[in-house]
């Protein structure tokens, strides 16, 4: 529980040229709740994330998160229910498998893997979602901006198209 | 030599199956325009069977135009023809009844070249899992699969580079898409006006949606024919990443795609014990 204490110097981003994006899929009834939480009960955490709710985290389609990250996404964080807690009793279970594959295909490709974070966070871990946000910025501070959808230097010289 | 044996076997089978009216019709290969060349022939009278060929240029994955069809068909099935058919049957997409497997023991199919076609040098699994007649070969046996190359660059950047040195070549032709026996959708992601997944340009971020996300819709699916390699007019080979899931998920679910047609499909499915590999606070890869 971090709470309102004061925030460690790796998740405040010190570039005046960039500011992280990340993107945030929440599961209506846990995660969404555990923010919601979270801030009503004025717990601080770093303001890049940009929240989407979602029905359920077995409802997140993979491509929502290939296309953020090829549309500039900085970061992309998921969370669901616990395993076991899932409103629909099972969505969680199908979208576990569907992101541990959907990781391991993006590190293959050469996408860092601390852009990508997966994670569960019930409505009553406000403390908790504090905490993930917190993580996954710092992780994504490190990497600096997402270059993954520009070729590289020794590819085509760094052109887009 | 054992081609020559296997194609005599097959006319034989092909030209009993459509006299005896057991099948509507027969899809298999026929010679091409260009010399050499192998094209999938739909074989509907008796007469036709002495059209059929069998040789390692038979490079085409029938399974293919299985999919959609009403009428009972037999098929001649190479083993990744076969497990394409299986993994329509865990997917019902196909019923059993409506199918005539004439499984033929493959020894590795070649290219104009003469090198291994795609995918054909690696693969280990050479005789068809499911059957309903097998044309044997006894040169040839099951082993094991030559293990995914796209863990050899260890470094991310790399790894990057690779996947950028083969997405600079793609023209987003779709080419890849037609061809493989896995894209069935009615409307391909990539074609959808709402919502519209594809960035407005042609760019990489546009290449990076559809190959990765292609190759996400055939984690636990792909059959590893070499399809989309082999059709590719400009070279891209996104088949590694493939492959590599696929060894992924072998290693972690103990699924292997295309051999039991009772199974359940991979990503449909799910146990409550699975491993949180790459998950904040989860299971950390082997």
């Amino acid at each position: 529980m971090g709470g309102g204490e004061s925030m460690a110097d790796e998740t405040v981003n010190t570039n005046p040229e960039w500011e992280p994006k990340i993107i945030a899929f929440l599961c209506n009834w846990c995660s969404y709740a555990g923010a919601d939480l979270a801030g009503t009960g004025r717990l601080q955490y770093p303001p890049y994330v940009r929240v989407i709710r979602v029905p359920c985290s077995g409802r997140i389609n993979p491509i929502y998160i290939i296309k953020a990250l090829a549309d500039g996404a900085d970061g992309v964080m998921v969370s669901g229910c616990h395993p076991g807690d899932c409103h629909y009793l099972s969505g969680n279970m199908y979208a576990r498998r569907r992101f541990t594959v959907l990781k391991k295909l993006l590190t293959a490709a050469g996408i860092d893997p601390d852009r990508v974070h997966f994670t569960w966070v019930s409505a009553s871990e406000g403390g908790r979602f504090a905490d993930v946000v917190r993580e996954v910025t710092e992780k994504v501070i490190k990497l600096g901006p997402n270059r993954t959808c520009e070729y590289t230097e020794n590819v085509l010289g760094g052109n887009r198209i | 030599m054992s081609f020559e044996i296997q194609k005599e076997k097959i006319k034989q089978i092909c030209r009993e199956l459509l006299e005896k009216g057991e099948v509507d019709a027969i899809i298999g290969y026929t010679a091409g325009e260009i010399e050499g060349s192998r094209i999938p022939y739909i074989f509907s009278k008796p007469e036709e069977a002495d059209k059929l060929e069998w040789d390692e240029r038979c490079t085409p994955n029938l399974c293919t135009y299985l999919h959609g069809r009403t009428d009972k068909v037999g098929i001649v099935a190479k083993p990744c023809d076969t497990r394409g058919i299986v993994n329509y049957l865990v997917e019902n997409q196909l019923e059993k009844d409506k199918v005539y497997i004439i499984g033929v023991d493959c020894a590795g199919m070649k290219d104009e070249l003469g090198e291994p076609s795609p995918g054909c040098g690696e693969c280990g699994i050479r005789q068809p899992p499911l059957y309903d007649t097998r044309v044997e070969n006894p040169d040839v046996t099951n082993g094991k699969d030559a293990p995914s190359d796209a863990a050899d660059p260890a470094d991310l950047m790399e790894k990057l580079e690779r996947f950028q040195n083969e997405l600079k070549k793609c023209i987003l032709c779709f080419s890849c898409r037609q061809a493989c026996y896995g894209c069935y959708c009615q409307v391909c992601f990539m074609d959808r006006g709402v919502p519209n997944w594809q960035p407005a340009a042609p760019d990489l971020g546009a290449k990076m949606v559809y190959h990765l996300g292609r190759a996400m819709h055939l984690s636990g699916r792909c059959v590893e024919c070499g399809a989309c390699e082999r059709t590719c007019a400009s070279g891209v080979n996104i088949r590694y990443l493939i492959k590599e899931i696929s060894d992924f998920i072998e290693k972690t679910y103990g699924y292997k795609t295309g051999l039991d047609a009772e199974g359940q499909p991979v990503m449909a499915s799910y146990a409550f014990d699975d491993r949180e590999i790459g998950f904040l606070g989860g299971d950390a890869d082997e």
